[in-house]
């Protein structure tokens, strides 16, 4: 079972290969064989060359009830190579190399025409566990069992199928452990502060959350101009980490307790406040926070299904400030992870210091301590041979 | 001590300056009772301060959610309830220099310094000269220019105080206007037609195309209407307890109607999103209550929707959002005044409606004299107003 030739032999057919597979809420994953069906009509399989983990896998890693299914083959971080296509698929070959994206882009309807917002309403974003257009999957183990898919990536697998209104092909000659960054977290935040927010020059930037997500919100509003980044966490390291980010100040939440520090350091309050935990009671907090007349408040973090935000009336009505949330940072990922790609490489935006480690597919459970234990902000973990 | 005047008509105004002027007003003393024709005692302005005879006033719902609480900070008594108005300035305090004597002026409880952080910025009108402003008393010095013929404070509301033949208002709060324009349609300016219109067209930014969702076709959700329309807004879907709103709302651009009492087993939001292929672009929320909020923000589309909250909710309640629906692009924002300055803003409407490219005389549906007050709060309460003007002076 070759997993992969130059003449491509495996096009068309089932390939064996290794995953690393979700089996139980919370328990390490399982390497193991499993069969990766060929691409159906409109979807290209890839060869992962490596992909990194966020903290969303992690979620869904733990979480016992629906949207949560088992066995999953998690993953939504990574970067690879088209190994076959399926039928329809245009614009993208065999050989391409191409950066998978959770939250489809397919170009063509109502919202991806629209110039205000990045949310496709041919394919809506869910945690599904299948494949998009037809709801079925390609993964199955040696037994012949299913296993579902994750947000339309499921990148932990050296093989995975993917619609092409999930994929985006880049410049092959892209790092490809740093070009993978930007298929979530690091887009997410640098998205959010450019595209959601529209930081301007001289803006006063509160970030609620300094993992890998706010963080990238800080290098978003660094490179849009900000003079202030305030950090606030509950981890006193994290602002040595956070200085070589943009952030400016820190404030240590467990220690003052009193989002009034807040708002007395920003004379008033914040221009933009970014909640990046995912923590309902948080974005009061970052709310509180933001300035009257023109706050901002942008949330990015994913809390639990069902939760509700609880505004006061009075507040809202008074204050004029603005609540807004978005994914994937407001952008529209086949036409803006290239514009990312692009400054990366003209070294304005810095991917280098968003990875604190690299591995090999086989440590990838390490990847999940690492990340769980708050020691780790983007761990590569490296397909293949 | 200035020396009391009774003030039976205003022949000599200027003879009043400095003076402490007797006249009527209309007090609310018990909550949700009718207001009470009485006497009072109306200090000159102080530094920084206008003292303005009404012309006439307008029962805005704002005014009524104050007047029906029982519960601080809402709840204030007796009080000179009103701010919707038009009136012509009788003296100034110390400093005045922007208005004068004889100026054809408006009262607005948005403040307008002028200097502050906000009003300086073009993406704020909350002006934040006066810190503790407590809607009971003036804002400068926290102390009040109404008493009752037994000595008593009379609080006033919202930095205005009009059902009175004669108040007291900081010099930010007052906004010239061209005596072009006809006081009654002037008195509107001064509150419900500019926050509607000022929502759809500076918080919103409806621009051509949109579809947008009005929930309360009071004064306020049909100048929402209004200035969606003008915008070029293709869809206009007005939603109203009261099935005779939609008749009226034809006038103001309302293409749709739903009746929340009879979307059967769905809900509004539900219907609305059908009806929308998704949700509207923008919700506008022009009654006060928290649920309403809610339901305005579900039926707001993915990806861009805006809701914006203009009513003042009457119970406290808080609005509750779903965290995911939240994440999938939508925004929620409050106004006041419509996000409008009052001082450069004001005129510009002035001038669209003097020019005929806002239609606003459909808004005034009734007029009473000042002593038939209470008529005007029965026909708001009876859904069969949208604004009752209230004479108190028809000189000029």
């Amino acid at each position: 079972m070759d997993i992969e030739k130059p003449s491509n032999k495996t096009a068309g057919k089932p390939i064996q290969c290794r995953a690393a597979i979700a089996t139980a809420p919370g328990e390490p994953l399982v390497i193991d064989e499993v069969i990766v069906d060929p691409p159906n009509s409109h979807e290209v399989r890839v060869r992962i060359i490596c992909t990194s983990l966020c903290h969303s896998d992690v979620t869904f890693w733990k979480m016992k009830d629906f949207p949560a299914v088992f066995p999953r083959i998690l993953g939504h971080e990574a970067i690879g190579v088209v190994e076959s296509v399926g039928e329809n698929v245009d614009g993208v070959v065999e050989g391409d190399v191409v950066i998978p994206h959770f939250l489809a882009d397919c170009t063509e309807c109502v919202g991806c025409r629209s110039k205000k917002g990045n949310l496709c309403s041919a394919f809506p974003f869910k945690i599904s566990p299948w494949m998009p257009r037809d709801q079925t999957s390609r993964f199955k183990d040696l037994r012949g069992e299913t296993i579902h898919h994750f947000v339309s990536v499921s990148s932990f697998s050296e093989y995975t199928v993917l619609d092409i209104a999930h994929v985006v092909k880049v410049d092959p000659t892209v790092p490809p452990n740093r070009a993978c960054l930007l298929s979530c977290g690091v887009s997410t935040g640098v998205g959010a502060a450019w595209r959601t927010a529209n930081v301007e020059v001289g803006s006063t930037v509160v970030i609620f959350g300094l993992g890998s997500i706010g963080l990238a919100v800080a290098e978003g509003a660094r490179l849009c101009g900000a003079t202030r980044i305030i950090g606030v966490d509950v981890i006193s390291e994290k602002f040595e980490i956070g200085k070589r980010f943009g952030v400016t100040e820190f404030v240590n939440s467990k220690n003052c307790g009193d989002k009034s520090i807040i708002i007395d350091m920003t004379d008033g309050g914040a221009d933009y406040c970014f909640e990046c935990v995912g923590l309902a009671s948080l974005v009061q907090e970052a709310y509180a926070c933001c300035r009257k007349g023109w706050g901002k408040t942008i949330v990015l973090g994913v809390d639990q299904p069902g939760s509700q935000l609880s505004l006061s009336s009075f507040e809202v009505l008074h204050s004029g400030k603005i609540l807004m949330g978005s994914l994937f940072g407001g952008l529209k990922a086949k036409s803006d992870i290239p514009i990312l790609l692009k400054r990366y490489m003209d070294k304005e935006l810095e991917l280098d210091k968003f990875v604190t480690h690299e591995m090999k597919f086989e440590e990838i459970n390490s990847a999940f301590d690492l990340l769980i234990k708050g020691k780790c902000l983007r761990c590569v973990i490296w397909m293949g041979e | 001590m200035p020396s009391s005047e009774l003030v039976m008509d205003n022949k000599n105004a200027s003879s009043t300056a400095g003076k402490i002027i007797r006249c009527r007003a209309a007090i609310s003393r018990i909550p949700g009772k009718p207001l009470v024709m009485e006497e009072i005692e109306v200090d000159p302005p102080k530094a920084g301060e206008v003292r303005i005879k009404i012309l006439c006033t307008s029962l805005c719902h704002s005014d009524v959610t104050f007047w029906r609480s029982t519960q601080p900070p809402m709840a204030v008594f007796p009080r000179i309830l009103g701010h919707e108005a038009v009136g012509v300035v009788e003296s100034v305090g110390g400093g005045v220099e922007e208005v004068r004597e004889g100026d054809l002026v408006l009262p607005v409880f948005q403040g307008d310094c002028g200097e502050c952080r906000d009003c300086k910025s073009p993406k704020s009108n909350i002006c934040s000269k006066f810190v503790n402003k407590d809607n009971q008393s003036m804002p400068r010095d926290g102390t009040n220019r109404f008493r009752d013929l037994k000595g008593e404070v009379i609080h006033n509301v919202l930095n205005v105080s009009s059902f009175t033949q004669y108040t007291v208002v900081d010099v930010t709060h007052v906004v010239k206007i061209t005596p072009d324009i006809p006081l009654d349609i002037a008195c509107l300016l001064s509150c419900g037609v500019s926050t509607g219109l000022g929502a759809a067209w500076k918080v919103a930014e409806v621009e051509e195309g949109s579809t947008v969702a009005i929930f309360g076709l009071g004064a306020v959700g049909l100048s929402v209407a209004e200035g969606a329309r003008i915008r070029g807004a293709t869809r206009i879907i007005g939603v109203d307890l009261n099935p005779e709103k939609f008749e009226t709302g034809k006038k103001f651009g309302i293409t749709d109607f739903i009746n929340p009492a009879t979307c059967g087993d769905k809900t509004v939001s539900q219907v609305i999103k059908e009806m929308t292929d998704g949700g509207a672009d923008y919700c506008f929320e022009c009654i006060g209550l928290a649920s309403v909020m809610n339901d305005a923000f579900n039926s707001s589309r993915e990806g861009w929707g805006k809701t914006v909250i203009l009513g003042v909710e009457m119970h406290g309640s808080p609005i509750s959002l779903n965290s995911i629906e939240i994440l999938k692009g939508r925004s929620v924002c409050g106004t006041f005044f419509g996000g409008l300055k009052p001082k450069s803003d004001i005129a510009t409407l002035a001038q669209k409606y003097l020019d005929k490219e806002l239609n606003l005389d459909e808004f005034i549906t009734h007029e009473v004299s000042f002593h038939d007050i209470n008529k005007a709060f029965d026909l708001l309460l009876e859904g069969k107003s949208l604004r009752c003007v209230i004479w108190i002076d028809k000189q000029n």
